[in-house]
Protein backbone atom coordinates (compact mmCIF):
# COMPACT_ATOMS: atom_id res chain seq x y z
CA UNK A 1 0.00 0.00 0.00
CA UNK A 2 1.28 3.45 -0.82
CA UNK A 3 1.53 6.49 1.41
CA UNK A 4 -1.98 7.80 0.79
CA UNK A 5 -3.95 8.22 3.97
CA UNK A 6 -7.53 7.00 4.10
CA UNK A 7 -8.64 10.61 4.21
CA UNK A 8 -6.86 11.22 0.90
CA UNK A 9 -8.51 8.16 -0.59
CA UNK A 10 -11.92 9.26 0.61
CA UNK A 11 -11.43 12.74 -0.81
CA UNK A 12 -10.42 11.20 -4.14
CA UNK A 13 -13.66 9.21 -4.19
CA UNK A 14 -15.69 12.21 -3.04
CA UNK A 15 -14.18 14.22 -5.89
CA UNK A 16 -15.28 11.54 -8.34
CA UNK A 17 -18.72 11.87 -6.77
CA UNK A 18 -18.69 15.63 -7.23
CA UNK A 19 -17.66 15.35 -10.87
CA UNK A 20 -20.28 12.68 -11.52
CA UNK A 21 -22.89 14.73 -9.70
CA UNK A 22 -22.20 18.00 -11.46
CA UNK A 23 -21.27 16.74 -14.92
CA UNK A 24 -23.71 13.86 -15.17
CA UNK A 25 -26.50 13.65 -12.63
CA UNK A 26 -27.37 17.33 -12.37
CA UNK A 27 -27.85 17.95 -16.12
CA UNK A 28 -29.73 14.67 -16.56
CA UNK A 29 -32.04 15.33 -13.64
CA UNK A 30 -32.64 18.91 -14.73
CA UNK A 31 -33.49 17.65 -18.23
CA UNK A 32 -35.97 15.21 -16.72
CA UNK A 33 -37.64 17.93 -14.63
CA UNK A 34 -37.91 20.17 -17.70
CA UNK A 35 -39.40 17.33 -19.72
CA UNK A 36 -41.98 16.55 -17.05
CA UNK A 37 -42.82 20.25 -16.72
CA UNK A 38 -43.44 20.38 -20.48
CA UNK A 39 -45.59 17.25 -20.39
CA UNK A 40 -47.47 18.69 -17.43
CA UNK A 41 -48.31 22.12 -18.82
CA UNK A 42 -49.35 20.64 -22.17
CA UNK A 43 -51.60 18.10 -20.48
CA UNK A 44 -49.77 15.22 -22.19
CA UNK A 45 -48.75 13.79 -18.82
CA UNK A 46 -52.40 13.39 -17.79
CA UNK A 47 -53.16 11.73 -21.13
CA UNK A 48 -50.23 9.34 -20.73
CA UNK A 49 -51.39 8.62 -17.20
CA UNK A 50 -54.82 7.59 -18.49
CA UNK A 51 -53.54 5.68 -21.52
CA UNK A 52 -50.87 3.65 -19.72
CA UNK A 53 -52.86 3.33 -16.51
CA UNK A 54 -54.10 -0.23 -17.16
CA UNK A 55 -50.65 -1.56 -18.18
CA UNK A 56 -48.75 0.08 -15.35
CA UNK A 57 -51.48 -0.95 -12.93
CA UNK A 58 -50.21 -4.53 -13.23
CA UNK A 59 -47.07 -3.35 -11.44
CA UNK A 60 -48.97 -1.33 -8.88
CA UNK A 61 -48.03 1.93 -10.58
CA UNK A 62 -50.02 4.82 -12.08
CA UNK A 63 -49.86 5.30 -15.86
CA UNK A 64 -47.56 8.31 -15.55
CA UNK A 65 -44.81 5.95 -14.36
CA UNK A 66 -44.25 4.86 -17.98
CA UNK A 67 -42.32 8.12 -18.40
CA UNK A 68 -39.89 6.97 -15.70
CA UNK A 69 -39.08 3.82 -17.67
CA UNK A 70 -38.75 5.74 -20.93
CA UNK A 71 -36.41 8.23 -19.27
CA UNK A 72 -34.40 5.43 -17.67
CA UNK A 73 -33.86 3.71 -21.00
CA UNK A 74 -31.97 6.79 -22.20
CA UNK A 75 -30.07 7.43 -18.96
CA UNK A 76 -30.41 6.28 -15.36
CA UNK A 77 -30.10 9.85 -14.13
CA UNK A 78 -32.95 10.78 -16.47
CA UNK A 79 -35.17 8.00 -15.12
CA UNK A 80 -34.40 8.95 -11.54
CA UNK A 81 -35.05 12.61 -12.35
CA UNK A 82 -38.42 11.81 -13.92
CA UNK A 83 -39.36 9.73 -10.86
CA UNK A 84 -38.32 12.50 -8.47
CA UNK A 85 -40.16 15.10 -10.52
CA UNK A 86 -43.35 13.01 -10.57
CA UNK A 87 -43.01 12.52 -6.83
CA UNK A 88 -42.63 16.25 -6.41
CA UNK A 89 -45.77 16.72 -8.56
CA UNK A 90 -47.56 14.12 -6.38
CA UNK A 91 -48.14 11.81 -9.37
CA UNK A 92 -46.06 9.11 -7.62
CA UNK A 93 -45.98 8.27 -3.93
CA UNK A 94 -43.26 6.57 -1.89
CA UNK A 95 -44.58 3.08 -2.61
CA UNK A 96 -44.48 3.77 -6.35
CA UNK A 97 -40.92 5.10 -6.17
CA UNK A 98 -39.84 2.00 -4.23
CA UNK A 99 -41.37 -0.30 -6.87
CA UNK A 100 -39.83 1.50 -9.80
CA UNK A 101 -36.26 2.09 -8.50
CA UNK A 102 -34.77 -1.36 -9.37
CA UNK A 103 -36.39 -1.17 -12.81
CA UNK A 104 -34.72 2.18 -13.50
CA UNK A 105 -31.31 0.62 -12.86
CA UNK A 106 -32.01 -2.73 -14.56
CA UNK A 107 -33.15 -1.26 -17.88
CA UNK A 108 -31.27 2.00 -17.45
CA UNK A 109 -29.03 3.66 -20.02
CA UNK A 110 -29.39 0.80 -22.50
CA UNK A 111 -29.09 3.17 -25.43
CA UNK A 112 -25.68 4.28 -24.14
CA UNK A 113 -24.51 0.85 -23.07
CA UNK A 114 -25.21 -0.60 -26.51
CA UNK A 115 -22.07 1.18 -27.69
CA UNK A 116 -20.14 1.40 -24.45
CA UNK A 117 -20.56 -2.25 -23.44
CA UNK A 118 -21.84 -4.43 -26.29
CA UNK A 119 -19.81 -2.54 -28.89
CA UNK A 120 -16.62 -2.49 -26.84
CA UNK A 121 -16.85 -6.18 -25.89
CA UNK A 122 -17.65 -7.06 -29.49
CA UNK A 123 -20.92 -8.89 -28.89
CA UNK A 124 -22.44 -10.10 -32.16
CA UNK A 125 -25.22 -7.75 -33.22
CA UNK A 126 -27.69 -10.59 -33.78
CA UNK A 127 -27.86 -10.96 -29.99
CA UNK A 128 -28.70 -7.30 -29.39
CA UNK A 129 -32.51 -7.70 -29.49
CA UNK A 130 -32.28 -10.62 -27.08
CA UNK A 131 -30.04 -8.61 -24.72
CA UNK A 132 -32.37 -5.60 -24.78
CA UNK A 133 -35.30 -7.94 -24.21
CA UNK A 134 -33.65 -9.59 -21.21
CA UNK A 135 -32.93 -6.24 -19.56
CA UNK A 136 -36.51 -5.05 -20.01
CA UNK A 137 -37.80 -8.40 -18.75
CA UNK A 138 -35.50 -8.08 -15.72
CA UNK A 139 -36.97 -4.66 -15.02
CA UNK A 140 -40.58 -5.84 -15.33
CA UNK A 141 -40.03 -8.86 -13.07
CA UNK A 142 -38.20 -6.66 -10.54
CA UNK A 143 -41.26 -4.38 -10.33
CA UNK A 144 -43.50 -7.38 -9.67
CA UNK A 145 -41.14 -8.53 -6.91
CA UNK A 146 -40.96 -5.03 -5.40
CA UNK A 147 -44.76 -4.89 -5.17
CA UNK A 148 -44.53 -7.39 -2.31
CA UNK A 149 -41.99 -5.35 -0.36
CA UNK A 150 -43.00 -1.76 -1.07
CA UNK B 1 -7.04 34.89 -59.93
CA UNK B 2 -7.36 36.87 -56.76
CA UNK B 3 -8.76 35.19 -53.74
CA UNK B 4 -10.86 38.13 -52.62
CA UNK B 5 -13.95 37.78 -54.82
CA UNK B 6 -13.95 34.01 -54.43
CA UNK B 7 -14.03 34.37 -50.67
CA UNK B 8 -16.90 36.83 -50.89
CA UNK B 9 -19.05 34.63 -53.07
CA UNK B 10 -18.41 31.62 -50.87
CA UNK B 11 -19.59 33.57 -47.86
CA UNK B 12 -22.78 34.49 -49.65
CA UNK B 13 -23.38 31.00 -50.96
CA UNK B 14 -22.55 29.07 -47.84
CA UNK B 15 -25.41 30.39 -45.74
CA UNK B 16 -28.02 27.77 -46.45
CA UNK B 17 -30.68 27.56 -43.82
CA UNK B 18 -32.95 24.54 -43.63
CA UNK B 19 -36.64 25.30 -43.04
CA UNK B 20 -36.46 24.11 -39.46
CA UNK B 21 -33.77 26.70 -38.82
CA UNK B 22 -36.42 29.40 -39.13
CA UNK B 23 -38.83 27.44 -37.00
CA UNK B 24 -36.12 27.14 -34.34
CA UNK B 25 -35.42 30.88 -34.47
CA UNK B 26 -39.10 31.68 -34.20
CA UNK B 27 -39.37 29.28 -31.29
CA UNK B 28 -36.40 30.89 -29.53
CA UNK B 29 -37.85 34.36 -29.93
CA UNK B 30 -41.23 33.26 -28.61
CA UNK B 31 -39.71 31.16 -25.83
CA UNK B 32 -37.56 33.94 -24.43
CA UNK B 33 -40.02 36.77 -25.18
CA UNK B 34 -42.40 36.08 -22.35
CA UNK B 35 -45.25 36.36 -24.86
CA UNK B 36 -47.18 33.56 -23.19
CA UNK B 37 -46.17 34.35 -19.62
CA UNK B 38 -49.70 35.34 -18.69
CA UNK B 39 -51.37 32.61 -20.74
CA UNK B 40 -52.98 29.53 -19.34
CA UNK B 41 -52.94 25.90 -20.44
CA UNK B 42 -50.71 24.02 -22.88
CA UNK B 43 -49.48 27.12 -24.70
CA UNK B 44 -47.35 27.99 -21.66
CA UNK B 45 -44.95 25.25 -22.78
CA UNK B 46 -43.55 28.03 -25.01
CA UNK B 47 -42.77 30.25 -22.04
CA UNK B 48 -39.29 30.27 -20.57
CA UNK B 49 -40.42 31.16 -17.08
CA UNK B 50 -42.99 28.39 -16.94
CA UNK B 51 -40.45 25.77 -17.91
CA UNK B 52 -37.81 27.29 -15.64
CA UNK B 53 -40.38 26.86 -12.91
CA UNK B 54 -40.17 27.97 -9.29
CA UNK B 55 -38.08 27.17 -6.29
CA UNK B 56 -40.09 25.53 -3.56
CA UNK B 57 -40.98 27.57 -0.48
CA UNK B 58 -40.38 26.64 3.12
CA UNK B 59 -43.91 26.14 4.35
CA UNK B 60 -43.62 23.27 6.74
CA UNK B 61 -40.85 23.58 9.29
CA UNK B 62 -40.41 19.79 9.32
CA UNK B 63 -39.73 19.75 5.59
CA UNK B 64 -37.93 23.07 5.38
CA UNK B 65 -34.90 21.93 3.40
CA UNK B 66 -33.33 24.39 1.00
CA UNK B 67 -35.28 22.73 -1.81
CA UNK B 68 -38.51 23.92 -0.23
CA UNK B 69 -41.90 22.54 -1.17
CA UNK B 70 -44.01 22.79 -4.28
CA UNK B 71 -41.28 23.88 -6.68
CA UNK B 72 -41.48 23.07 -10.41
CA UNK B 73 -39.42 22.83 -13.58
CA UNK B 74 -35.71 23.39 -14.09
CA UNK B 75 -35.29 25.30 -10.81
CA UNK B 76 -36.86 22.57 -8.72
CA UNK B 77 -34.79 19.97 -10.59
CA UNK B 78 -31.60 21.92 -10.02
CA UNK B 79 -32.06 22.20 -6.27
CA UNK B 80 -33.15 18.59 -6.09
CA UNK B 81 -30.05 17.42 -7.99
CA UNK B 82 -27.80 19.74 -5.99
CA UNK B 83 -29.23 18.16 -2.86
CA UNK B 84 -28.11 14.77 -4.16
CA UNK B 85 -24.48 15.64 -4.60
CA UNK B 86 -23.43 15.11 -0.96
CA UNK B 87 -24.90 11.58 -0.96
CA UNK B 88 -23.03 10.74 -4.16
CA UNK B 89 -19.77 12.21 -2.84
CA UNK B 90 -20.15 10.33 0.42
CA UNK B 91 -21.02 7.04 -1.27
CA UNK B 92 -18.19 7.17 -3.79
CA UNK B 93 -15.78 8.30 -1.08
CA UNK B 94 -16.65 5.21 0.95
CA UNK B 95 -16.45 2.92 -2.08
CA UNK B 96 -12.99 4.33 -2.82
CA UNK B 97 -11.83 3.62 0.74
CA UNK B 98 -13.28 0.08 0.67
CA UNK B 99 -11.55 -0.53 -2.65
CA UNK B 100 -8.28 0.88 -1.29
CA UNK B 101 -8.43 -1.47 1.70
CA UNK B 102 -8.93 -4.46 -0.57
CA UNK B 103 -12.65 -4.90 0.03
CA UNK B 104 -13.42 -5.39 -3.63
CA UNK B 105 -10.58 -7.89 -4.01
CA UNK B 106 -12.18 -9.82 -1.17
CA UNK B 107 -15.46 -9.79 -3.06
CA UNK B 108 -13.69 -11.03 -6.15
CA UNK B 109 -12.08 -13.89 -4.24
CA UNK B 110 -15.40 -14.96 -2.78
CA UNK B 111 -17.06 -14.83 -6.20
CA UNK B 112 -14.42 -16.69 -8.18
CA UNK B 113 -15.34 -20.28 -7.23
CA UNK B 114 -19.06 -19.72 -7.71
CA UNK B 115 -18.97 -18.06 -11.11
CA UNK B 116 -19.08 -21.40 -12.97
CA UNK B 117 -22.27 -22.60 -11.29
CA UNK B 118 -23.87 -19.14 -11.20
CA UNK B 119 -23.15 -17.94 -14.73
CA UNK B 120 -21.33 -20.77 -16.46
CA UNK B 121 -18.22 -18.66 -16.86
CA UNK B 122 -14.74 -19.40 -15.50
CA UNK B 123 -13.52 -17.91 -12.22
CA UNK B 124 -10.89 -15.90 -14.07
CA UNK B 125 -13.70 -13.52 -15.06
CA UNK B 126 -14.16 -12.59 -11.37
CA UNK B 127 -12.12 -9.40 -11.56
CA UNK B 128 -13.97 -8.26 -14.68
CA UNK B 129 -17.27 -9.00 -12.96
CA UNK B 130 -16.45 -7.01 -9.83
CA UNK B 131 -15.05 -4.20 -11.99
CA UNK B 132 -18.20 -4.15 -14.13
CA UNK B 133 -20.24 -3.49 -10.99
CA UNK B 134 -18.25 -0.29 -10.55
CA UNK B 135 -17.76 0.86 -14.12
CA UNK B 136 -19.53 -0.31 -17.25
CA UNK B 137 -16.68 0.87 -19.46
CA UNK B 138 -13.91 -0.75 -17.46
CA UNK B 139 -15.89 -4.00 -17.30
CA UNK B 140 -16.46 -3.94 -21.06
CA UNK B 141 -12.76 -3.39 -21.71
CA UNK B 142 -11.76 -6.28 -19.45
CA UNK B 143 -14.33 -8.58 -21.04
CA UNK B 144 -12.88 -7.81 -24.44
CA UNK B 145 -9.41 -8.68 -23.11
CA UNK B 146 -10.65 -11.97 -21.64
CA UNK B 147 -12.04 -12.98 -25.02
CA UNK B 148 -8.94 -11.87 -26.93
CA UNK B 149 -6.71 -13.96 -24.69
CA UNK B 150 -9.14 -16.87 -25.11
CA UNK B 151 -9.74 -17.00 -21.37
CA UNK B 152 -13.45 -17.23 -22.15
CA UNK B 153 -15.33 -18.59 -25.17
CA UNK B 154 -17.57 -16.52 -27.41
CA UNK B 155 -20.62 -18.09 -25.78
CA UNK B 156 -19.34 -17.30 -22.28
CA UNK B 157 -18.63 -13.75 -23.36
CA UNK B 158 -22.19 -13.32 -24.61
CA UNK B 159 -23.65 -14.64 -21.33
CA UNK B 160 -21.25 -12.44 -19.37
CA UNK B 161 -22.34 -9.40 -21.39
CA UNK B 162 -26.01 -10.21 -20.69
CA UNK B 163 -25.07 -10.02 -17.00
CA UNK B 164 -23.29 -6.68 -17.44
CA UNK B 165 -25.80 -5.09 -19.82
CA UNK B 166 -28.71 -5.06 -17.39
CA UNK B 167 -27.95 -2.56 -14.61
CA UNK B 168 -24.47 -1.77 -15.93
CA UNK B 169 -22.08 -0.21 -13.39
CA UNK B 170 -24.55 -1.40 -10.75
CA UNK B 171 -22.95 -0.17 -7.54
CA UNK B 172 -21.82 3.21 -8.83
CA UNK B 173 -25.13 3.90 -10.55
CA UNK B 174 -27.22 2.73 -7.62
CA UNK B 175 -25.25 4.85 -5.17
CA UNK B 176 -25.15 7.89 -7.43
CA UNK B 177 -28.24 8.17 -9.63
CA UNK B 178 -30.30 5.81 -7.50
CA UNK B 179 -29.39 7.71 -4.32
CA UNK B 180 -31.72 10.45 -5.52
CA UNK B 181 -34.65 8.27 -4.53
CA UNK B 182 -33.29 6.81 -1.29
CA UNK B 183 -35.19 9.25 0.91
CA UNK B 184 -38.49 8.20 -0.71
CA UNK B 185 -38.06 4.45 -0.18
CA UNK B 186 -40.39 2.44 2.04
CA UNK B 187 -37.82 -0.38 2.34
CA UNK B 188 -34.16 -0.56 3.45
CA UNK B 189 -31.75 0.75 0.80
CA UNK B 190 -30.13 -2.66 0.38
CA UNK B 191 -33.35 -4.41 -0.70
CA UNK B 192 -33.79 -2.89 -4.17
CA UNK B 193 -30.06 -3.46 -4.75
CA UNK B 194 -30.46 -7.14 -3.83
CA UNK B 195 -33.37 -7.46 -6.26
CA UNK B 196 -31.23 -5.84 -8.96
CA UNK B 197 -28.33 -8.26 -8.43
CA UNK B 198 -30.64 -11.30 -8.37
CA UNK B 199 -32.27 -10.17 -11.63
CA UNK B 200 -28.85 -9.64 -13.25
CA UNK B 201 -27.99 -13.27 -12.58
CA UNK B 202 -31.46 -14.37 -13.67
CA UNK B 203 -31.23 -12.50 -16.98
CA UNK B 204 -27.76 -13.83 -17.73
CA UNK B 205 -29.02 -17.36 -17.15
CA UNK B 206 -31.89 -16.81 -19.59
CA UNK B 207 -29.22 -15.96 -22.16
CA UNK B 208 -27.15 -18.98 -21.08
CA UNK B 209 -30.15 -21.28 -21.43
CA UNK B 210 -30.98 -19.84 -24.84
CA UNK B 211 -27.44 -20.30 -26.14
CA UNK B 212 -27.22 -23.84 -24.77
CA UNK B 213 -30.57 -24.89 -26.19
CA UNK B 214 -30.70 -23.07 -29.49
CA UNK B 215 -27.04 -22.95 -30.44
CA UNK B 216 -25.37 -26.21 -29.56
CA UNK B 217 -21.63 -26.31 -28.95
CA UNK B 218 -19.62 -23.16 -29.37
CA UNK B 219 -21.12 -22.48 -32.78
CA UNK B 220 -21.26 -18.86 -31.71
CA UNK B 221 -17.63 -18.64 -32.76
CA UNK B 222 -17.86 -16.70 -36.02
Amino acid sequence: MNKKTLADVFVEGARKGWNLGVANILPNVLMAFVLIQMLKVTGVLTLMGKFFGPVMGVFGLPGEAITVLMGAWLSMGGGVGVAASLYSAKALNMTHVTIVLPAIILMGAQVQYMGRLLGTAGVQTRYYPMLFGISIMNALIAMLIMRFFA
Amino acid sequence: MSTEPKKDSSIVEEIKVPWYGYVALLFAIVFFSGLFAKSKGWITVFDFNTINGTYGVMKDAAKATFQGQGGTGARDGFLFALGLVPAVMLALGIVEVVDHLGGLKAGQKLLTPILRPLLGIPGIAGLALVTSLQSTDAGAGMTKMLRETEAITEKEKTVFCAFQFSAGGTITNYLSSGAALFSFLTVPIILPLAVIVVMKFFGANVMRLYLNRVEKGDAVNE
